[in-house]
């Protein structure tokens, strides 16, 4: 294989796409600087007294349409549909890393299309099921019941009360039906299919008593209900959380916390697991790995390890670990297959079970997880670039800015018995490539005893020992996985980094700059409070970006 | 016309799998001839990711002397209805930094330079695909169709700072409404046939319509009532809603049951291979035309910065590895592989086209069909000299079999000429376009 050359533009380029980072444009000799988003450890930068006394900004979220998963999910807790309805719709694209970014979840008359046949299977389907027997359409009289029936659906589709001239403009449907001779239950069919392609379903609809003033106001309980069962649940609230917003209480803190413990403990609370950690934590791209045939890697690996995952994260959801230790918790979930190809001991069953790794240090945590390994290698070796970059932006948020094209292009002069560390020292010498690599490289060389689909190795494939030693910039040395853990565990930003990604995902729309004071004000309450993943999300949603928005000045935007 | 054998109900469900719910074709029934019109013209763009290894692409010779290239030499049998364009330029395609990918990729159709953004107020420019249909799109069943073979993978960031949209779309409707692709062959094929009832009564048509039509009006009202209160970008979105509802009325007002008068044989697979994938979605592209369901279309064999690992060509790295050659034979050897089979697909595309025959000459005859990619070399970024086919005579607006060398001009200036040539009468377009290109009328 021809391989690494001068200054690593390819392997940078082979790498997950670079974020884009305010400052420094191309590699130098100065260090990049990451967005400053500064965890509650970071040293305190004058600049955050602003932090204290200006007005905070809250931001403002466009206005959401449901991605393919809060479809499936909301008509799932809706009508009781589990065959995911939207699996057929065309792709959410994502921004900031994360597809329910309201920005760029765009409507489009496919999509309408598409939300238009699935209404109609939907509700034909959910009749069928007798999900809508609570009364009986009296052909003679079936307005009553339709009224009753139609207001207490759209309540929920709606995820509000629904207004008197709201339901008799349903109930007109019924009306209609009888003028074209067929029966109420058409009729109620068809305002069944009418709320399910209304705006106010397809769309978390927010409104500002104001639309064009930026003074922040608090949103009201009911939008703040599905604030939070979007971001738990990838779902609509349910009868306890809509009943506590109407009754206008689910803003006292109390009754929030509450509200989030119990839907956390929520089976529900599964979205987190596969939407937030699904994309933070690359899981997701393990659909797409294309391991070269020599690595043994097939479908039920590649299953059991997207498992060990969900199961390891799941744990942090409703257990009692702090946030941080996701670096090197020290139990995991494997079956046979899996555990024989990380060589821990069987469990003795193709069933995922937890085992501790007291004796196997160097699979705690996140860097050991062949699902993480596997998305950050190339499908025919390993790339320290790509999971450099991994924990630079998804740990630390400091990620380096791209390389300047064609950067160096020397030819490559590959000696195969070299190991890729050698191979990739050019990287550290070429001063307009060591800015960036010096801080890429070495974390994932920390993690080359870890071969392109996971494995332990001390040897890489070409015969040269592993190196896994590295030096960060600012001197810190490591050598090996447990060691370089260590150094991104203790890192000041990581805190405010995780903090960031989940707020990301929380509001559906991007942390930047001016939210440097709420990221760091969440991380600091909970690191406070505990650090666990729970500790975060309350603070989260206890800030005034999720309690808050505000409108947005006429012209302000194109 | 030439008639084509009735399809039976049971051929096709076979070929489809599971696919249950499918009504009766109007395929299948006995045909009445189509009346003797002149063919419509048809375009399609064909997207390819991550440039081009450009000299095995470029033939030696101008004009008719041209010799086909190893990349093209799949094209030997549409040769004579091809044009190689050289030298055409699509600056706006260049990022801000890094992200040409991305960047190109939101200006292929668009020429306009894309606002550098991971989210937040994404905007480039109307594509010109999107500007046909919105000129041609009446005319049929559906304004466009976009196509394409990969979902985003739904992680990270899709290219240097640059939102995922710019990275997964070439068809914009607007600067910041991109329009999303089909990846399912099936789920295009049922868009496309699965509404026809031939059974349905007249009667029964027109309460269709009236219930169709009246929750269309329900909706629109509750969108109208929110209108007036969202600020600027929630109007926006709301807007992209009232355009997708507009649509939706087209449709239903167009119901009538009788069916597309086509009689071509499809079976549209869900593979998640990509040969039988793309097979599928340009097999249905051709039948979209044969049976005039629209007019425009629009096609990404992959998304930019693609990662696709072309295994089956004996390939190991992922195409956006290779495509940063480093100058290094190996990689472009393996550049050279997929070119070539990019090539195929589209000279597949062609040759089906080809052989449509409709009044007044083939489908191909009448039709545009463009392929390019969003840069040339892809370890430069060259966003110049990029590498474009031109297939099809559009009904006599071109006169291919040639290769034409431009010494640099906007690509734009093809968007201007193919516009004009479906109707569209434009003196400018995107950031830099001037005028028509001229030549390929010869």
């Amino acid at each position: 294989m021809h391989a690494v050359t001068a200054c690593g533009w390819r392997w940078w380029k082979v790498g997950l796409a670079a974020v884009a980072v305010v400052l420094a444009a191309g590699c130098s000799d100065s260090l990049p600087k990451a967005r400053v988003l500064p965890g509650p450890d970071a040293p305190v930068d004058p600049q955050d007294a602003l932090c204290r006394s200006a007005a905070r900004d809250p931001g403002r979220v466009t206005l959401h349409r449901l991605n393919r998963a809060e479809y499936n999910n909301t008509v799932r807790d809706l009508l009781g549909d589990t065959g995911s309805p939207a699996s057929s719709f065309p792709p959410d694209d994502h921004g900031f890393g994360f597809d329910n970014n309201a920005d760029v979840l765009s409507m489009s008359p496919l999509l309408m299309e598409k939300y238009s046949h699935a209404a109609e299977a939907l509700v034909e389907a959910a009749w069928r099921r007798g999900a809508f027997n609570a009364c009986v359409l009296d052909p003679a009289q079936p307005e009553a019941c339709a009224r009753e029936l139609l207001k207490t659906f759209a309540r929920r589709a709606w995820r509000r009360p629904v207004t008197p001239e709201e339901v008799e403009r349903l109930v007109a449907f019924v009306a209609l039906a009888r003028q074209q001779g067929d029966t109420p239950e058409a009729g109620v069919k068809l305002a069944l299919r009418a709320v399910l392609v209304s705006p106010h379903f397809l769309f978390r609809v927010e409104l500002d008593p104001a639309p064009t003033s930026t003074v922040p106001h608090t949103v009201s309980d009911l939008e703040l209900a599905s604030r939070l069962s979007y971001f738990l649940w990838s779902s609509m609230p349910d009868e306890a959380l809509l009943q506590a917003a109407e009754g206008g209480h689910l803003h006292e803190p109390e009754v929030l916390e509450a509200q989030v413990r119990r839907m956390l403990a929520d089976p529900k609370a599964r979205a987190l697991v596969d939407n937030f950690a699904g994309q933070w934590l690359y899981t997701r791209a393990l659909d797409f790995s294309q391991p070269e045939s020599r690595y043994g890697f097939d479908e039920p690996l590649r299953e059991a390890m997207r498992q060990e995952m969900q199961l390891v994260f799941q744990e942090f959801v409703t257990g009692d670990h702090r946030l941080k230790d996701l670096l090197d918790a020290p139990f995991t979930y494997v079956n046979d297959r899996l555990a024989s190809h990380y060589g821990l001991p069987k469990p003795g069953t193709p069933a995922m079970t937890r085992v501790e790794l007291k004796d196997h240090p160097e699979r705690a945590g996140l860097f050991g997880k062949g699902a993480l390994l596997t998305v950050t290698a190339n499908p025919d070796r390993t790339s320290p670039v790509k999971r450099g970059v991994w924990v630079l932006e998804q740990l630390l948020c400091k990620g380096p800015p791209p390389p300047p094209p064609d950067a160096g292009g020397l030819a490559p002069a590959v000696d195969p018995t070299l190991n890729i560390k050698a191979r990739m020292a050019q990287h550290r010498v070429d001063p307009t490539c060591s800015g960036c690599h010096t801080l890429m490289d070495p974390l994932g060389f920390g993690m080359e005893n870890f071969d392109p689909v996971g494995r332990w190795r001390t040897k890489e494939e070409g015969g040269a020992v592993v190196d896994p030693s590295g030096e960060l910039p600012g001197g810190k040395a490591f050598n090996g996985v447990t060691e370089m853990r260590a150094v991104v565990k203790q890192d000041p930003d990581l805190s405010a980094c995780m903090t960031r990604h989940l707020l990301t995902y929380a509001l559906g729309r991007g942390a930047e700059e001016q939210d440097r004071c709420t990221v760091r004000d969440i991380s600091q309450q909970a690191e406070t409070r505990g650090g666990r993943l729970t500790d975060y999300i309350l603070a989260i949603v206890r800030s005034d970006a999720f309690l808050q928005r505000r409108g947005e000045a006429e012209g302000q935007k194109p | 016309m030439s008639r084509t054998p009735a399809l039976s109900r049971r051929t096709l469900l076979r070929g489809m799998g599971a696919l249950m719910a499918l009504p009766l074709l109007d395929v299948m029934r006995p045909r009445t001839a189509r009346a003797a019109t002149p063919a419509p013209r048809r375009f399609v763009a064909f997207y390819t990711p991550c440039g081009i290894h450009m000299p095995k692409w470029t033939p030696g010779g101008e004009g008719a002397n041209f010799s086909l290239t190893p990349t093209l030499a799949s094209l030997a049998p549409v040769k004579g209805d091809l044009l190689v364009l050289s030298g055409l330029d699509n600056l706006p395609g260049k990022p801000d930094g890094d992200g040409h990918h991305a960047a190109a990729t939101s200006a292929f159709l668009s020429c306009v330079k894309a606002r550098k953004t991971e989210g937040t107020n994404i905007r480039t420019g109307i594509s010109m695909d999107q500007v046909m249909a919105n000129a041609l799109g009446k005319a049929t069943r559906y304004p466009s169709l976009e196509l394409g073979i990969d979902q985003g993978k739904g992680i990270g960031n899709c290219d240097s700072g640059y939102a995922c949209p710019y990275a997964n779309n070439i068809a914009w409707a607007g600067p910041s409404t991109p329009v999303p692709k089909e990846t399912k062959p099936r789920a295009a094929f049922e868009r496309l046939f699965a509404d026809f009832d031939p059974n349905v009564t007249q009667a029964e048509l027109a309460k269709r319509k009236a219930y169709g039509l009246s929750i269309i009006d329900a909706v629109r009202d509750d969108a109208k009532s929110l209108q007036g209160k969202l600020g600027t970008t929630d109007k926006r979105k709301l807007d992209e809603y009232f355009t997708g509802v507009r649509e939706l009325e087209l449709r239903v007002n167009a119901m009538d049951g009788t069916g597309p008068t086509c009689g071509a044989a499809m079976t549209p697979a869900d593979s998640d291979d990509v040969r039988e994938k793309t097979k599928a979605m340009l097999d249905l592209i051709v039948l979209a035309f044969q049976c005039d369901l629209t007019r425009t279309c629009t096609f990404m064999l992959g998304n930019a910065r693609s990662t696709r690992v072309y295994s089956f060509l004996g390939l190991s790295g992922e195409h956006h590895t290779y495509s940063h050659h480093q100058r290094v034979q190996a990689n472009y050897d393996a550049l050279a592989k997929i070119d070539k089979w990019e090539v195929e697909q589209f000279s597949y595309l062609l040759q089906r086209m080809k052989g449509v025959q409709e009044e007044g000459g083939t489908l191909l005859d009448h039709s545009a069909v463009y392929f390019s990619s969003e840069i040339a070399d892809g370890n430069m970024h060259e966003h110049k000299n990029l590498p474009i086919l031109l297939a099809g005579r559009a009904g006599g607006a071109i006169a291919p079999g040639r290769h034409i060398r431009y010494g640099g001009q906007p690509l734009a200036n093809l968007y201007i000429a193919l516009l004009g040539m479906f109707g569209v009468s434009a003196t400018s377009f995107g950031d830099d376009g001037t005028g028509p290109l001229p030549g390929l009328r010869a």
